[in-house]
């Protein structure tokens, strides 16, 4: 087949979407109001034709013995010496990927077209999940990391936006800016990849079936690897980042399905996968990635033991296997790491859809199995001695205290430096305006009354603590 | 907790405060929902019973701070779209009338008048700085509002004319006329606002305080803790791993955890451990712990009560389930776990001292102290909250003067602008949207009473010669199929009885795992029940069977619970991950074909062992868990003359006992869906004792001791109606003498049939549904409804539920009543004293009431008292839902279930004279409660003359009717088909009037097209029949009706023909 076939299938697989999208997106911002099955069935069929787009691709690559196809679809621009091209590469990494991503996003178009029938953010669930899909679509098939960002970002964005599709709550809209956060905190990491990749090789391109070049020196690679390690950890919820996944199941049970169940996730391992060449020749980061996820194992591994909602206890089994992802690719199985990530994305999904029927399930299984369900957990209390039980199941239950650490005393820090310079500057207008009294709006304003107030005694009275 | 074992609390304090007590009081204001496998409908605010409706709505909506009636805006589009008429609101002020002869102001409007127009006139009052900016920024104050009339407008220039101070040389313009004129109307009126102190309702929690001072919430630190403790402790079986100490209770297993050294490095819980570890050392109750939280938050005594109240309140649906838990045991779904709400509220307060003084110290300095907040809020209340005029009241009567016909030269005077003003006032939006409500009421009232009234008279009264009898459950859901069953096979007579059958029994059928309660929620059951598998030849097969079950339910919890750990988790992925893909696609693409194969996968090879109920009680042993096993024949005898007598059954040949229940997936509600009268169960194991008793040669034998005769060539038959994909289980039916084999043949026949018809009449009120539905496609579209995993809406289960009728069959055949009325069957003849009917008032009365009262609530506030849209719930601990990660339990139903719900009260007609429902009122306080405070509305039916008397103002007042048009179909398709909306009533002909057998085709069903287009409907003989009659009808002729009734006298009654449709 020729070589014009192979491009334009290539474009159509990140393309359908982003057309999906730009056309709803575009007619709706002028006001144009469609019928649920209209929004629906554009969305489902752009990812059905992506999906059938990328199979036959997969097909005739298979047959005709080709490994990578690189595709152009244009230069972004060109400054000076630098051409940052819109460079879309096709192998079976990347197609296996975007069958993927296009196919769960079809699957999951079908679905919600029931499952979020009259609900009054229709039309943005689907804006959100087509963006979302080809965002993906692009990290999945970008020949080049700048590229890969863009699409990196999209997804990050589209997914925050959707813990949040519930924003008349408080609390969904808190979830979803952790999550922006940490992927905020993260893609630092993969920015700083990007530049340091140029700096280092002068280009961030994937060239043949070499993949990304790889800098000379080991110690760039090692610091790119642990970058693009750095950036990985946010997305695939990793030790200690990955707070932010339990907290996420806020949005509709579909989207909760694919981002956080299947692809989202995913999206973690496929960067490590995608830039191997990259730092494939520094151990270190291997010993890294694996150190990741097997820390991440064995810490969700109990966390998730405690669970009492099924969403949150999906999300951890979630973390769990993204972590053995981890340490497979660590080990340098790459392609076991990857049939991993596809049969985990099917199982999970199938699974948080199948959420809300956990109570009917239970009866079923219990009448099935004609005896009350045997009781979980009773090795773990064999093998663990007494004391130590407890405090295993406490770590366990406040979620290996992170949360803490990160809001007291990483955040928290922060915010106390931040009000101790706010109190110095108060003390330092106070004397520059000797005499004028200031226009003090600081935070150190109420504890001043209070200590006003006391006339100079404080004292505190917490008898319990005394007694 | 004597005084020795409280060695810190003074010994010498006499603590008058009871701190259970306090508690008892708060809890009464927590949900009543049990974990959701036991869903049963009920009163959502049960605790304000003893107020009348209206008061006790606004009260609860100010404490949970929810609505009581819908919005005012809803009415009003009510009012637009003709739901509620002039007639009802006209009606509603009608009370007024007395004191009705002077106007408001001089020239102005009567109070009754200000009334009507204040209640179709919506303005919506900006409030707060929007309305300043209202004021401000727009021309709002200078000049005419711009829904005036034509001749308002005239009028108020007129007056501005009249009373123009100025140069009057060139004309005044109107526009200055205008700004004359409204800017005295706004001084007059702004003069004479009283002025009122805004207080800011708050409880004396200490975390309002800080929050109102600080900003900071410190139930923002306890509540996932506090959610994460809940969640944990009283879980049913998802964790893998459970929580240790549960059997020390709630507050020392949260002792045992969190007083261990090396506690969780939160800020706010710095010193935690220790203090529990002296708690847990000094061995203190809950109560002195509560008692010490309270103490050690500073505050005063007094506001305990208050205090233990909001604390609960702000995570109450987790309070209410510890509640649950506390008092009813017996209904927790796997395990009871020793819970006490004292605990959680020890551990609740605990963590509210540590979060307080944490908040405190962060944001007032280390030193601070709660008394510092007092001084600080009392400081701020002084200063901000000044008495202010309250300029949304200005505005409001500001507007209302320019738009009702009054002249506001007349409110310069004080006195007028004040009694003005105060009008405004007393006409508030919750006192309008009350009015409304009562509108909106009235005309559905009047719509069925009316309805009913009309029927009589056009109905005719065969006594056709039965060919089979049919009991259903009152369920409004069965309305329809009844009427199918009757329009279809007219040959039928149908009951309505609570879904139990009077068989309040423990059950546990053959595959189930533990007994549950098979009866209403007030009955205490005191008989078990069990299904057991019968005959030698069944042995080998049931094994073969149960063991197939084993596997697949060992292979299904392995990739359930095994996929979410380690190494199972990743067999379970490499396993079956890739075909799970075809799952995916399954299930999301072709529910229903994908369910079928796997059913058919399943249960292909073998099926279930044949099973019989082991309903008679062979010996009198105790088991020791207080049920007894089954029934002895007196008691059986008892309960079925019970039934028999109550609804007038004479059993002929044949009768079905149809029990029902739903199972649908992605429901997390499913059991709400279920039988009430079982409880939240499904009815058909009832069903089927009952039908076991009553065809007990003993039983028999009993029966007609009593005078009760069941003649020998009666059989009963017990059934179970699925009400979600509309399938019919019969149960027994190898038992079926030889005799009845036809009969019973034809009756499932005709009830398929029927089932088919009433799942089309269901599928009308789906949006998903096509307008056009073909009939035989209907049951495709239940059926799928119920395996989808993406279907929000299995059913809508009771939504619609507006009315009750308890009365005979015979007055209500042939009335389309739109399932929104629950069918009790009550024969007058045959209870001379009323026995029987006050045993059905106090069964039936309550048990409707708390559907239709839960659909009220959570219909008018689904975030407030539902629990919101099913979308982002969260099944936790298989007791109840989440919003998402981890919130607050939700109680209530989903929006999904309640969307298309018309929230009225309970309209209960009962087939009897006023005077003996008086009686029954006087003697049952629990019932009168429920009438005489109007949580439902009652009425009676005069048996007799067909008198209706309306129960308002503690007494029986006659109801007049104004509806004059009745509509006539042949068949109910005709009515409903391509309507989405609630429907009135109409009276259908098919199934009142008596038609020769042989015009009925009893399977014609199967072979007809869609209904919409008109002439399909189900039997062809019955439309053309029906469109004979609307012509002889139309052209007034008359004695043209095969003797039915003559067409002339139809036509002088009034009765309006339905053309098809």
């Amino acid at each position: 087949m020729s070589a014009a076939v192979h491009r334009y299938l290539l474009i159509a697989i990140t393309g359908l979407p982003l057309g999906a999208f730009l056309v709803l997106a575009v007619l709706a911002w002028w006001g144009r109001r469609w019928a649920e099955r209209t929004i629906s069935t554009v969305v489902t069929l752009a990812f059905g034709l992506a999906t059938v787009s990328a199979l036959v691709l997969a097909g005739v690559m298979a047959c005709g013995g080709e490994r990578v196809l690189t595709v152009s679809a244009g230069t972004w621009s060109s400054p000076g010496e630098y051409r940052f091209d819109l460079l879309l590469v096709g192998d079976r990494l990347s197609i296996s990927f975007a069958v993927l991503t296009a196919l769960l996003a079809c699957i999951i178009g079908v679905f919600s077209q029931r499952y979020l029938h009259r609900e009054p953010g229709y039309l943005r669930f689907y804006l959100l999940l087509t963006l979302f899909g080809a965002g993906v679509e692009v990290v999945a098939l970008a020949g080049d990391l700048d590229l890969l960002f863009v699409g990196w970002e999209l997804a990050g964005l589209t997914s925050a936006l959707l813990i949040s599709f519930f924003h008349e709550r408080r609390k969904p809209v808190e979830h979803a800016l952790r999550a922006f956060l940490t992927y905020r905190a993260c893609d630092v990491g993969l920015l700083a990849a990007v530049v340091w990749l140029h700096h280092t090789t002068g280009t961030s391109t994937a060239g043949g079936t070499a993949g990304f070049a790889a800098p000379a020196a080991t110690g760039n690679a090692v610091l790119i690897g642990v970058l693009l390690l750095w950036a990985s950890m946010g997305k695939a919820a990793q030790v200690p980042l990955g707070g932010w996944l339990p907290r996420a199941m806020e949005g509709p049970t579909p989207s909760s399905a694919i981002f956080y169940g299947a692809i989202s996730v995913s999206l973690g391992p496929y960067l490590l996968l995608r830039t191997e060449s990259i730092w494939a020749g520094a151990p270190a980061v291997r010993i890294a990635i694996g150190v990741v996820g097997a820390l991440t194992v064995v810490h969700v591994a109990l966390v998730g033991r405690v669970q009492t909602d099924i969403k949150s206890a999906l999300a951890y089994a979630s973390m769990t296997q993204v972590g053995l992802i981890l340490v497979e690719i660590g080990l340098g199985l790459r392609y076991l790491a990857l049939a991993h990530l596809v049969a985990h994305a099917g199982l999970r999904s199938v699974q948080i859809l199948r959420s809300p029927s956990l109570i009917h399930d239970y009866h079923h299984l219990e009448r099935a199995m004609n005896r009350p369900l045997p009781r979980t957990g009773a090795h773990l209390e064999r093998l663990v001695p007494g004391p130590a039980q407890g405090w295993l199941y406490r770590y366990a239950l406040e979620r290996g205290y992170f949360d803490a650490w990160l809001r007291d005393h990483v955040i928290g820090g922060f915010v106390r430096l931040v009000r101790r310079a706010d109190s110095l500057d108060d003390r330092w207008a106070q004397r520059l305006s000797a005499g004028r009294a200031p226009a003090r709006t600081g935070l150190a304003d109420r504890r001043e009354a209070v200590t006003a107030g006391h006339g100079g005694s404080p004292g505190t009275r917490r008898k319990g603590q005394e007694s | 907790m004597k005084a020795t074992a409280r060695p810190m609390r003074e010994t010498t304090e006499d603590r008058r405060t009871d701190i259970p007590d306090l508690v008892a009081r708060a809890a009464r204001l927590l949900p009543e929902q049990p974990p959701l496998q036991a869903f049963v409908h009920h009163n959502t605010l049960h605790a304000f019973e003893h107020l009348p409706f209206d008061d006790a709505v606004v009260h609860a909506a100010r404490l949970f701070g929810t609505e009581p009636f819908q919005s005012e805006a809803a009415f009003h589009s009510c009012v637009d779209s003709g739901r509620i008429q002039q007639e009802d609101l006209d009606a509603v002020i009608e009370p007024m009338a007395a004191d009705d002869d002077v106007p408001l102001v001089p020239g102005g409007p009567t109070r009754r008048q200000f009334h009507a127009i204040r209640l179709r006139f919506l303005l919506e009052v900006p409030r707060g700085p929007a309305l300043s900016l209202l004021l401000q920024e727009t021309d709002q104050r200078v000049r005419f509002t711009a829904r005036l009339s034509t001749r308002r407008r005239t009028e108020l220039l007129r007056q501005a004319r009249r009373d123009w101070t100025g140069p009057t040389a060139p004309e005044p313009a109107a526009r200055a006329l205008q700004e004359q004129l409204l800017g005295r109307l706004w001084s007059h009126l702004e003069k004479m606002a009283p002025r009122v102190q805004v207080v800011e309702r708050s409880t004396p929690r200490r975390r309002d305080q800080i929050l109102a001072v600080t900003g900071l919430d410190p139930d923002e630190l306890v509540h996932p803790l506090l959610i994460r403790l809940s969640a944990a402790f009283l879980d049913q079986g998802i964790a893998y791993w459970p929580m240790p100490g549960r059997h020390r209770g709630f507050l020392g297993a949260f002792r045992r955890l969190y007083g261990r050294p090396g506690g969780p490095p939160d800020r706010f819980l710095r010193g935690l451990g220790a203090e529990l570890r002296r708690q847990e050392a000094e061995s203190w109750t809950a109560e002195r712990t509560v008692v010490w939280a309270l103490t050690e938050l500073d505050l005063p005594e007094r506001d305990w009560a208050d205090t233990i109240q909001a604390t609960l309140l702000s995570l109450r649906g987790w309070a209410g389930m510890m509640r649950q838990f506390e008092h009813r045991p017996d209904r927790s779904p796997v395990e009871a776990h020793p819970a006490r709400l004292i605990d959680y509220l020890a551990v609740q307060l605990i963590l509210d001292v540590y979060a307080a003084r944490h908040a405190v110290a962060e944001h007032l300095g280390g030193h601070a102290t709660f008394a510092d907040l007092d001084r600080l809020s009392a400081h701020g209340e002084a200063t901000a909250a000044p008495a202010e005029v309250s300029l949304e009241l200005v505005y409001e009567a500001f507007v209302l003067a320019q738009v009702m016909p009054v002249d506001t030269a007349v409110l310069a005077d004080a006195h007028h602008a004040t009694a003005w003003l105060g009008a405004v006032r007393s006409c508030d939006a919750i006192e309008r949207r009350r009015l409304l409500h009562l509108a909106y009421e009235r005309r559905h009232r009047v719509g069925v009473l009316d309805a009913l009234a009309a029927h009589q008279r056009v109905a005719t009264r065969p006594s056709p010669r039965s060919r089979f009898q049919a009991v259903f459950c009152i369920d409004e859901r069965e309305e329809s199929l009844r009427r199918h069953l009757e329009e279809h096979f007219p040959q039928v007579e149908t009951f309505g009885y609570a879904g139990f059958f009077g068989v309040a029994m423990t059950y546990r059928g053959l595959d189930e795992v533990r007994a549950r309660p098979l009866c209403p929620v007030g009955v205490t059951s005191r008989h078990l029940v069990v299904e057991e598998a019968v005959g030698a030849a069944n042995t080998v097969r049931s094994r073969r069977h149960t063991v197939a079950r084993r596997r697949r339910g060992a292979w299904s919890r392995l990739i359930a619970v095994g996929g979410r750990t380690v190494a199972r988790g990743s067999a379970v992925t490499f396993g079956v991950g890739f075909t799970s893909f075809f799952s995916l696609i399954g299930r999301c693409l072709f529910p229903l074909r994908f369910h079928r194969c796997l059913r058919r996968l399943q249960h292909g090879a073998d099926a279930g062992p044949v099973t019989r109920l082991a309903v008679e009680r062979t010996s009198a042993e105790e088991h020791g868990d207080g049920l007894l096993r089954g029934y002895s024949v007196p008691e059986m005898v008892d309960l079925v003359s019970a039934a028999l007598r109550t609804m007038g059954l004479n059993p002929r040949s044949l009768v079905l006992i149809v029990g029902h229940g739903s199972s649908s997936l992605n429901n997390p509600h499913e059991s709400a869906h279920d039988c009430g009268a079982t409880g939240g169960g499904r009815g058909g194991p009832n069903a089927r004792a009952f039908a076991v008793m009553a065809n007990h040669a003993a039983v028999r034998a009993g029966l007609r001791d009593r005078g009760i005769d069941v003649p020998e060539s009666a059989w009963f038959l017990g059934a179970y109606h699925n009400t979600c994909d509309d399938s019919m289980t019969y149960y027994d039916e190898d038992l079926i003498p030889e005799r009845c084999r036809p009969t019973a043949d034809r009756a499932k026949r005709a009830v398929a049939a029927a089932c088919v018809l009433a799942a089309h009449e269901r599928s009308r009120r789906f949006e998903s549904a096509p307008a056009d539905l073909p009939l035989s496609g209907a049951l495709t579209h239940v059926e799928t409804r119920t395996v989808d995993l993406g279907q929000p809406r299995p059913e809508y289960g009771h939504a619609t539920n507006a009315a009750c009728v308890v009365g005979r069959r015979s007055r209500t055949r042939g009335l389309f009543l739109d399932r929104r009325a629950f069918l009790v069957s009550y024969d007058p003849d045959g209870d001379p004293t009323g026995e029987l009917l006050t045993n059905l008032l106090l069964a039936a009365g309550p048990v409707c009431a708390g559907i239709n009262l839960e659909y009220y609530f959570s219909y008018v506030d689904p975030a407030g008292y539902g629990c919101g849209t099913k979308l982002p719930h969260n099944i936790v601990g298989l007791l109840g839902v989440m919003d998402g990660h981890a919130s607050d339990l939700r109680t209530g139903l989903p929006w999904q279930m309640v969307e298309i719900h018309e929230p009225v009260r309970l309209l209960l007609i009962v087939e009897a004279e006023p005077e003996r429902l008086a009686a029954i009122l006087r003697e049952h306080p629990a019932l009168s409660r429920l009438v005489v405070n109007g949580w439902i509305q009652l009425v009676a039916w005069s048996p007799g003359s067909g008198a209706m008397h309306v129960f308002r103002h503690n007494a029986f007042q006659p109801h007049t009717p104004e509806i004059t048009e009745f509509p006539v179909v042949g068949r109910s398709a005709q009515f409903y088909a391509g309507k989405r909306g609630h429907l009135g009533c109409a009276h259908v002909m098919t199934a009142s009037e008596a038609v020769s057998s042989e015009a009925v085709p009893s399977d014609a069903v199967a072979s007809s097209g869609p209904v919409a287009s008109s002439e399909a409907a189900p039997s062809e003989t019955l439309s053309s029949g029906a469109a004979s009659f609307s012509e002889t009808a139309s052209s007034g002729a008359s004695g043209a009706g095969n003797g039915r009734a003559s067409a002339g006298e139809l036509a002088r009654r009034a009765v309006r023909i339905q053309e098809l449709p």
